[in-house]
């Protein structure tokens, strides 16, 4: 396998690379680039935090679970390549310099690099673009106060990739027109068609979307991975379609972008999108992988069964598709047979009454003990349709069908929440675990669907509208 | 630290005229570690590469409690790349006391103390190999009766952790568990009470939690044959990591030579060895190559660190119109299976050093249990103390309806108080901060629905300790100082405006290095908030002695009388009347001819530092408590502290900022959670949560400035204080926004649901 990318703006060709070989090791190991620093080595501290820039995007990506042939075709820039080329500090380290962001200095470079991305793309929400970056000195108020004072500064406009560059680094990778089959048991397929006929092959091979949770098999759990497909070549797996009555959202699509899908159409969704993990994780976990994965507590499958999602499968040449819900059979189990996978999602469209709500006791960057979706059509004050689904709740994402029983066909009246209330207990029977016990979750679900109610009724009852 | 030690900290130390007019203390530069921070040039514990260098990899216990019964290492040592394999009885025999259990916790010998504990450890030719090997060790066990909880580690029937380590105060007929009983008091507790109008007792409890530094413990050790060697570390204290690394393995200490590098975060958790001296081991046996080692993040959250978890009654008499008659508190703490690091002793000195109490009483237990070896923790023992006395001095505050601030500026310490813990105060500012906080904006701040106010008290006592700091002046007249103490929060940056104002020169005209062990005396470590304290002093004696030198040679070069010349910015001048007519000399043309005029000019100082001024502060915290899931949310936190004097306000309101984070953390969050076989259920960051920004809101801080006699510009130390008063603040704010007292900590959502739920 032959990659190239930019490495703070120089060319960097690497024939065969070890696949599991992370940004973080290679850089700190091959290269003396030691400012991106190992805090943790499964993406939750961001002091691996580099910037990374493709066309017409640039994201702050955590290095400590990203393999280098994710790497491909993209400019990636460290602590140690932000600084203007005439050795000028880039606006966000001058800052940092200035409001004495820095105690101990360690995780400096990660909020360094994601204080850059931020402030290319604009975004000034900083709470949100710092959440996966921890810091345990300041408390954070010189951090976003240097955040701040950097906004009204002018871009970086030394660290913009122009796209020629892209295409130029790119013409001198591997030849061919990407259709042709992998040769070995490490590939980087170019297209679904590539990818299903080498994973039909290969059934065992390890598909690596955006790593963050396959990146953890090996930098944790030490996990050899024989054969791999990275996916990150397939662009035609990164689609999203608008069809008449449904998004068609490829596989490859990031939570960052379905967060954008999904702006003008189900704003709660979004909200609990806006709190999946931490802006670095978002930028590179995919919705395939979301669900794909097949964990409990995923944060995409409730609200996504809720809105009906189907899913299509795609094993070879042949594909199927089945309602969301039923691809979940059992803790660890999806109906899935070997080699075939996850290539879209299609969410119906439909008008907004999408309500989702995601609780964990950290705000952000943080694993939720419930999360609770719910689509509940009220006409003529009656309640005619209900879907329901819950994470965290059960071995699957599931839905709530004797809740959903107990309200359909009924007025939408608080006797009637009052009423469904027991059926929680028949349809889930949740765990008890250091996230919170069973007796926790049950009666926060419970609430949620109270709180669906509330928030009808006009009453204030927004877990947001508490947040600081 | 003991009682006496405490004393005689505070009641030494000179009187230094500290009113004066300053022109770099009290400012606000850059300091000289940013740059190297922002572009990543700075260089940690694992940014060291060196040629030919082995990587380290420990195996740890997956149980609480066992003997080992035999540990076969034969397949590893076969393994591609290995190059070494240590277990505990290759380690030398003998040892006694602390060093015995430092060399225990290093690797165990005959058990497993804990869920983490390192059995043994792989130097090979890659971090994978290594890690590879270490898999292939196997290890039998003899799994044994484990106990977790502190008051379960004391009752009756618990599992006896450790023989024969009961110290000869422990009453009589008390668990084998309990290893140390301290108690100690004044006045006539009896008749306090019996002189209160209300008098109330209860019980609280702590839970363990960690530092939660953001760099793991790393270093590269080398040690050859002959018993010399180096080590390149990230720590608080080079000379500790020395000696205690010599101490384990029968070295002498001056044959190690241990470079401190820059700190990621410390907070009391880099004073001790972990598995330092495991990287010499494995060198010495893999023919003296070097080898690194660095800890994942679940070995650090499951093998250092964490503070001790805390069983704690107290009771408290008051008189209707608040005055406070008496108090008594019954502590109980384990810092892990080893009876060295529970910080009893130090949370009763604290418990109430914030009052003016004519009658008090502390008892306290020192508890085993299956839980890592604990280290200091920012104030250790403090917060917790803070969290049993400052929520019941609040209850009884609310139950007579007065206000918290009063009732604690009516009972608060001052100058003459004599101190709970015994020493009679000098010059202090507890009721300077209560007053600033009580005339703050935020208090003034109307609250809605399900929202409360908190105010709490806290302490420490700073600490002086053994300094040793040189100077040295450069040909062009800029100045070099060595200082001993890792810089973990700004102290470089504070040092050098002492230095300049000192000097008279320039701050960007001095630059402080921290050294390595070879370059110095010996210092203890960056703990007990004394870097800019100790490290200051010291280095401000130097540069006396170097200003006493540099007036020397002018008054020669002058020809005239030694005490006829003074020092005065930056520059020599003649002094008096009869001194004669002379051009002052400058620092630069001093230091430009010195190698004329009798060679290099140095300053130097030792000492243990005496003059240690004590620090209170107060916080006024304000939640919103949402009712249907319980969680909590900080809208306004305030910090009012005392530091004496602010050389770099900057830094000192970084320590505010940070000391108060930790203790949101801990308060609401953060604590260690075990299974039912005694296994750490969370040693991630995703599970042990820290405060993420949005979990904060921008802290307010107010610097109280009462300075400190015992230091030449007024210093007292700033670390620690800052995490003492949140954990009770916001259990009072909770309390003020449900009506419901929480005595648990952490306060989830969960617990504080489950108390509206129950009333």
């Amino acid at each position: 396998m032959e990659i190239t990318f930019l490495l703070n703006g120089e060319t960097v060709r690497l024939t065969d690379p070890d696949p599991t070989q992370t940004l973080l090791d290679w850089l700190r190991t091959k290269n003396g680039l030691t400012g991106t620093k190992e805090g943790c080595n499964e993406g939750d501290c961001g002091a691996c935090t580099v910037m990374v820039s493709e066309p017409g995007r640039i994201t702050a990506l955590n290095a400590c679970i990203l393999f280098l042939p994710q790497l491909h075709g993209r400019a990636i820039h460290t602590v140690e390549g932000i600084a203007s080329p005439d050795g000028a500090l880039h606006p966000v380290q001058q800052a940092m310099v200035n409001h004495h962001g820095s105690q101990c200095g360690f995780c400096t470079p990660g909020f360094v690099t994601s204080m850059a991305a931020a402030h290319q793309n604009g975004q000034t929400d900083h709470d949100d673009r710092l959440a996966g970056n921890l810091c345990r000195c300041t408390g954070y108020a010189p951090i976003i106060k240097a955040a701040k004072a950097a906004e009204t500064e002018v871009r970086a406009d030394w660290l913009d990739t122009p796209d020629f560059i892209f295409t130029e680094i790119l013409r001198g990778g591997p030849e061919g027109t990407g259709a042709e089959p992998p040769t070995g048991p490490v590939c980087a397929p170019q297209t679904g068609d590539v990818l299903a006929a080498f994973y039909a092959d290969n059934p065992d091979a390890t598909l690596i979307a955006g790593a963050t949770d396959v990146g953890l098999w090996v930098t944790k759990h030490l996990r050899d991975l024989p054969k791999i497909a990275f996916l990150n070549r397939c662009d035609d797996l990164k689609q999203i379609d608008e069809t008449g009555d449904s998004l068609r959202v490829g596989a490859m699509v990031t939570i960052d972008r379905l967060y954008d899908a999904m702006q003008n159409r189900h704003p709660s969704f979004v909200e609990m999108l806006r709190r999946f993990a931490s802006a670095q994780i978002r930028a590179a976990a995919t919705i395939g992988g979301n669900i794909a994965n097949g964990s409990p507590i995923g944060d995409t499958p409730p609200a996504l069964i809720a809105l009906g999602a189907t899913l299509e499968l795609r094993h070879r040449d042949t594909r199927r598709t089945l309602p969301l819900e039923d691809f979940f059979l059992d803790y660890g189990k999806q109906d899935r047979k070997p080699g075939e996978f996850v290539e879209a999602i299609r969410i119906p469209k439909q008008a907004d009454h999408l309500k989702v709500y995601k609780l964990s006791k950290r705000f952000d960057q943080d694993i939720s003990a419930v999360l609770g979706a719910f689509n509940i059509t009220i006409e003529k004050g009656i309640v005619t349709n209900s879907r329901i689904a819950f994470g965290g709740m059960a071995g699957i994402p599931k839905r709530a069908r004797h809740v959903e029983a107990a309200l359909t066909g009924q007025p939408w009246a608080g006797a009637t929440i009052t009423k469904a209330l027991p059926a929680f207990e028949q349809d889930f029977t949740p765990m008890s675990d250091m996230r919170a016990s069973a007796g926790y979750r049950l009666s926060a679900a419970q609430n949620m669907l109270r709180r669906v109610w509330h928030e009808d009724q006009g009453t204030p009852a927004n877990v947001l509208e508490v947040a600081p | 630290m003991a009682l006496d030690e405490v004393k005689e900290i505070v009641e030494s130390g000179e009187n230094y005229d500290t009113d004066k007019e300053f022109k770099y203390v009290g400012t606000r530069p850059d300091r000289p570690d940013g740059l190297d921070k922002v572009t990543g040039r700075a260089k940690y514990g694992a940014d060291h590469y060196v040629a030919n260098m082995l990587h380290a990899a420990v195996l740890r216990a997956p149980h609480a409690h066992a003997r080992i019964v035999s540990i076969d290492t034969s397949k590893a040592e076969a393994a591609d790349g290995v190059k070494a394999v240590v277990i505990g009885t290759d380690l030398p025999e003998g040892l006694t006391g602390g060093d015995l259990h430092l060399q225990e916790n290093t690797l165990a010998r005959d058990k497993v103390y804990y869920d983490g504990h390192a059995v043994a450890a792989v130097a090979a030719t890659s971090a994978l190999a290594a890690k590879d090997a270490v898999k292939l060790i196997e290890v039998e066990y003899e799994l044994l009766p484990h106990v977790i909880d502190v008051d379960a580690a004391m009752a009756e029937g618990a599992p006896v952790i450790r023989e024969g380590e009961q110290g000869p105060t422990v009453p009589e007929g008390m668990h084998p568990n309990v290893v140390n009983y301290i108690e100690f008091g004044h006045g006539d507790l009896d008749a306090g009470f019996d002189a209160a109008d209300l008098v109330m007792e209860n019980t609280y409890k702590t839970e363990a939690t960690h530092q939660g530094y953001i760099e793991p413990h790393a270093c590269v050790g080398q040690l050859g044959d002959d018993g010399k060697g180096e080590m390149w570390v990230c720590t608080q204290g080079q000379w500790f990591i020395r000696k205690m690394c010599a101490a384990v393995l029968g070295l002498e200490a001056s044959n190690l030579r241990v470079t401190p590098s820059e700190i990621g975060g410390g907070f009391g958790g880099k004073t001790t060895i972990f598995s330092e001296a495991i990287s010499l081991a494995l060198s010495r046996k893999a023919g003296g190559r070097p080898v690194k080692l660095v800890m994942t993040r679940s070995e650090v959250l499951r093998a250092t660190g964490p503070t001790a978890s805390t069983s704690m009654d107290v009771k408290i008499g008051m008189k209707n119109d608040g005055t406070m008659t008496a108090g008594k508190v019954v502590f109980r703490m384990q810092g892990g299976a080893w009876p060295d690091m529970a910080p009893t002793g130090m949370a009763l000195n604290c418990a109430f050093a914030s009052y003016d109490l004519p009658a008090v009483y502390h008892e306290g237990y020192d508890v085993l249990a299956n839980r890592p070896k604990a280290a200091a923790y920012r104030a250790p023992g403090s917060p917790m103390a803070a969290f049993a006395v400052e929520s019941l001095v609040d209850e009884m505050t609310r139950k007579l309806g007065l206000d918290p601030i009063e009732v604690r500026i009516k009972n608060g310490a001052k100058e003459g108080t004599k101190s709970s813990y015994g020493p009679t105060y000098k010059k202090i500012g507890l009721l300077e901060c209560l007053e600033a906080a009580k005339a703050h904006p935020n208090l003034a701040e109307k609250l809605g629905p399900n929202q409360g106010r908190g105010v709490a008290a806290g302490f420490w006592f700073n600490h002086g300790g053994e300094t040793s700091v040189s100077m040295s002046l450069g040909n062009d007249g800029t100045v070099t100082v060595s200082a001993g103490t890792p810089d973990i929060g700004g102290s470089r940056a504070s040092v050098a405006l002492m230095v300049a104002e000192t000097l008279g020169i320039p701050y960007d005209h001095v630059r402080v290095n921290i050294v390595e062990t070879g370059a110095l005396g010996f210092n203890e470590p960056s703990h007990g908030s004394r870097a800019t304290f100790a490290t200051g002093k010291a280095a401000v004696e130097a540069c006396n002695q170097a200003i006493g030198e540099m007036c020397r040679r002018a008054a020669k070069r002058w020809g005239i009388d030694e005490d006829a010349v003074e020092w005065k910015d930056g520059a020599v001048h003649p002094a008096g009347p009869n001194a004669g007519e002379f051009p002052p000399m400058t620092i630069k043309k001093i230091g430009q001819t010195m190698g004329r005029s009798g060679g290099p000019i140095s300053g130097h100082h030792e000492t243990t530092a005496g003059g240690v001024g004590e620090s209170f502060g107060a916080h006024v915290v304000d939640v919103e408590v949402d009712p249907e899931t319980g969680k909590t949310t900080i809208l306004r936190y305030l910090v009012v502290q005392d530091a004496g004097r602010a050389i770099h306000p900057s830094y000192v309101e970084g320590q505010y900022q940070g000391g108060a984070a930790q203790g949101i953390g801990w308060a609401l969050n953060e604590e260690y959670v075990y299974d039912d076989m005694g296994r750490l259920q969370n040693p991630i960051f995703l599970d042990y949560r820290v405060p993420v920004a949005s979990d904060l809101p921008m802290i307010d801080t107010v610097i109280i400035e009462v300075p400190n006699p015992g230091h030449p510009y007024g210093v007292r130390g700033v670390g620690e204080t800052g995490i003492t008063p949140p954990l009770p603040a916001i259990a009072n704010a909770i309390a003020d926004a449900t009506g419901r007292r929480l005595r648990h900590l952490p306060m989830t959502p969960a617990k504080v649901l489950k108390a509206i739920k129950n009333g």
